[in-house]
């Protein structure tokens, strides 16, 4: 169960936060929301898909760790093996929250932070310490503040982004049947991915639109990305030799 | 020189007209070389509201075809799921007494005799409930499928409950919008003949002459065309299926949150049987009945007796109750010269199996494929359409009947009368005695676009509990273990449906949220 709480340096003085890469702290999904920022280095490691929200059936980028629930390749004893971990697998435990404020101007939304007390993570003897001894914000939670910030924008992005890959009839969904070493096989199916014929034959006007809105760097990030799933199926081979 | 056609005038909006007119259009657009034109001409008076109505999963790809999106047709037209129909009380009139005619064809129905197995071991189950998990995702309040699925693709096979006058209008605006079909709001006055004995215009009230080359008749009951311009003769079949009256009103739920139930209710009564059709926001209810064995006191209190006990309902807010009487039946021949008639122009018998709709699609959809290029190879299209639409009313008529002449109920005369032989077709007559050594199969239904399929007849047959010749039945594949494997198979499916869906009122708040993708 979450318990989501407004961080504070009153009731969270003492709080530290474990940094560890492990199973036991929750790092053991099959892949992790993304955005088109972060689609760079996202791409360097990991394939990225489009998966339905279980809440709003709506599209969302995946960076893929895994072929299916609860499995991540790039989890291994000594934590994670490639250099670089997605924002959101790196905010936990932390998470935006929105709280209303009451101004001579009217009511304001603002982004506040927010931690999951229930949260694996949580600790007060190891781990970082999230504030000073006097309160101050400590190096890693500047880091977080950060880490929630890209995220919260980003999520925004993906709507006109997600939006803009429907219009122009660019996702299709596509089942992926691997085969491993042993022989076994494993089918992956119900995400969606760049339709590349359909890109290739748009309109001057339509490209031109998608590299106006800043949308067709990160399409092409998404289709360079695939290569990475070569990787993944290395990966599952290389558990199945140990 | 060839006399082309290029240019088609629908009599008639409504559910009819729109749907003949959007899968025609959405066709012949995409060949902007034909050159056709699609006119619509509509009388200008308020249509009434719609009780709420019941569809086939046809009603998926016509929809689909058309262009419109699902998210769309939930949002604007009081749309809901359907799964199949459950009848209440049609066997022995016990009040423990149902069976389901899902939409799902048995797990394992190509494959293996599931009749024989459900006999030998599994006798006292309800066959539906064994044989497909549809009936447990009904009973349990499911959606046919998740929020992430696609637009008209379906977890479970599924039709939809509309507001029939909603959804005219929400057909009425795309067609207009998008698929370039144009719109006259005006009264039809008068019919002008060409020499030939065609129609060659309409006089219209304030728009003039509208000139065709083909006109469709989707003008209801009174079949302004093919019924009063040509006199085609009405073929009555109430010597076969007797309700003549349909007493219809509305009922709101008690709460934001009542269940929607995804399947229609149809309880049998005395006279007839209740319909009870949910819609997000209200039920649609009606007593289709026999005039000739209930007067209308007798059958308002049947009504109001069975929305006395519905729950999660509002009875003081239950609408007034409205009479529409109902001539059961058909035209003689349906395509008269270049004059064609779909929807309850062309005939009507009780919606116990939601047939209607069913007929139009498959009326609009022969249209479409089949439209004839010149007026030289209409008459031989026409025939066509005569001889598959009279195969296809008599399959209705048949397969209605079978409910009435299965039944056991004995409290009244209109059953004892309904199973009189000489108010059964022969064809039933034959079906029936064929079925007593083996069960329904594609060699009794061969055409490509039977309205219902041996599947059907099945959940029927076997929830009505239709008994074989003893030690003579033919068919028994599937002898070494196939058909228990599938209905284990079947068990294993309902279970992950089960556990995997959302109920039918949660799955369409999201939809009014949310929105289903397309993909």
């Amino acid at each position: 169960m979450a318990r989501h709480v407004l961080l504070n340096n009153v009731e969270h003085k003492d709080l530290r936060i474990i940094t560890t890469r492990s199973a036991e702290y929750g790092d053991k999904v099959m892949n992790a929301l993304t955005f088109p920022d972060e689609f760079r280095s996202i791409q360097a490691h990991y394939p990225i898909f489009f998966g339905k929200s279980a809440d709003t059936g709506g599209f969302q980028p995946l960076a893929m760790f895994g072929f299916e629930q609860e499995e991540n390749l790039f989890l291994n004893s000594e934590g994670w093996d490639v250099p670089y971990v997605p924002l959101t697998i790196e905010r936990q435990p932390f998470l935006i929250g929105f709280q209303q404020r009451s101004d001579v101007g009217g009511v304001t939304r603002q982004v506040v932070v927010h931690v999951d007390m229930d949260h694996p993570r949580i600790s007060h003897e190891k781990g970082e310490r999230v504030f000073l001894e006097h309160g101050g914000y400590t190096e890693y939670l500047n880091r977080m503040n950060d880490v929630l910030y890209s995220i919260h924008e980003g999520v925004e992005r993906n709507k006109g982004f997600l939006q803009a890959l429907l219009d122009n009839d660019l996702l299709e969904s596509f089942t992926l049947d691997v085969e491993l070493n042993d022989g076994t096989g494993h089918r992956l199916a119900g995400f969606y991915t760049i339709n590349e014929e359909r890109l290739g034959n748009l309109e001057p006007e339509a490209l031109a639109r998608l590299n106006g809105e800043g949308y067709l760097l990160p399409i092409y990030m998404v289709i360079a990305s695939m290569s990475n799933i070569r990787e993944l199926i290395r990966r599952r081979n290389a558990l199945l030799e140990a | 020189m060839a006399h082309l056609i290029r240019k088609i005038v629908i009599v008639g909006g409504g559910a009819a007209g729109w749907l003949t007119a959007g899968v025609i259009a959405a066709e012949h657009r995409i060949h902007p070389g034909d050159g056709l034109r699609i006119v619509v001409v509509e009388s200008p008076d308020v249509a009434t509201i719609g009780v709420g109505e019941g569809t086939w999963p046809s009603m998926r790809d016509t929809l689909s075809d058309i262009g419109v999106s699902e998210t769309g047709l939930i949002r604007e037209c009081d749309a809901s799921f359907k799964q199949g129909s459950k009848f209440v009380e049609w066997v022995t009139g016990d009040t423990r007494d149902y069976y389901y005619h899902p939409f799902v064809i048995p797990t394992g129905y190509h494959e293996a005799n599931l009749v024989a197995e459900w006999r030998r071991h599994h006798a006292s189950a309800p066959f539906a409930d064994l044989v497909s998990f549809q009936p447990h995702l009904c009973e349990q309040g499911r959606a046919p499928k998740q929020n992430t699925t696609p637009e008209f693709a379906a977890v479970a096979n599924y039709a939809y409950h509309f507001d029939a006058v909603k959804t005219g209008f929400f057909l009425r605006r795309h067609c207009v919008e998008h698929l370039g079909v144009e719109h006259v709001v005006d009264h039809v006055v008068g019919v002008n003949s060409a020499e030939n004995g065609d129609i060659e215009s309409l006089q219209t009230r304030d728009h003039g002459l509208l000139e065709g080359d083909l006109f469709v008749d989707c003008t209801g009951f009174t079949a302004l065309l093919l019924g009063q311009h040509y006199g085609i003769p009405f073929i009555s079949r109430k010597q076969v299926l007797f309700n003549d009256t349909a007493l219809v009103t509305q009922v709101p739920y008690s709460h934001e949150t009542s269940p929607i139930v995804s399947h229609t209710v149809s309880t049998a009564r005395a006279a007839g049987w209740i319909w009870d059709i949910g819609l997000p926001t209200r039920r649609g209810i009606g007593y289709v009945y026999s005039s000739a064995h209930a007067n209308d006191g007798e059958a308002e209190a049947v009504l109001l007796d069975y929305v006395r006990q519905l729950p999660e309902a509002v009875v003081d807010g239950m609408g007034p109750m409205r009479k529409i009487p109902i001539s059961p039946g058909h035209r003689e021949t349906f395509w008269h010269r270049n004059c064609v008639a779909v929807g309850m122009s062309a005939g009507f018998i009780e919606p116990l199996e939601a047939s209607a709709l069913a007929l139009i699609e498959m009326s609009a959809a022969m249209l479409r494929d089949d439209l004839p290029a010149t007026r030289d190879d209409m008459d031989i299209v026409a025939s066509r359409f005569n001889d598959r639409f009279t195969y296809r009313w008599k399959r209705v008529v048949d397969f209605l009947k079978l409910h009435y002449v299965l039944s056991k109920r004995n409290d009244s005369d209109y059953w004892r009368d309904n199973r009189r032989a000489e108010t059964i077709p022969s064809s039933l007559q034959e079906l029936m005695r064929l079925w007593r050594y083996r069960s329904p199969s594609r060699y009794d239904f061969f055409q490509i676009e039977e309205i219902f399929p041996a599947a059907s007849y099945h959940y029927v047959l076997y929830g009505m509990g239709f008994e074989p010749a003893r030690d003579a039945v033919r068919g028994d594949f599937g002898g070494d273990g196939r058909a228990a494997r599938f209905l284990q198979e079947n068990a294993r499916m309902t279970s992950k449906m089960l556990a995997a869906l959302p109920t039918n009122r949660e799955l369409i708040g999201q939809i009014r949220t949310h929105g289903l993708q397309r993909i």
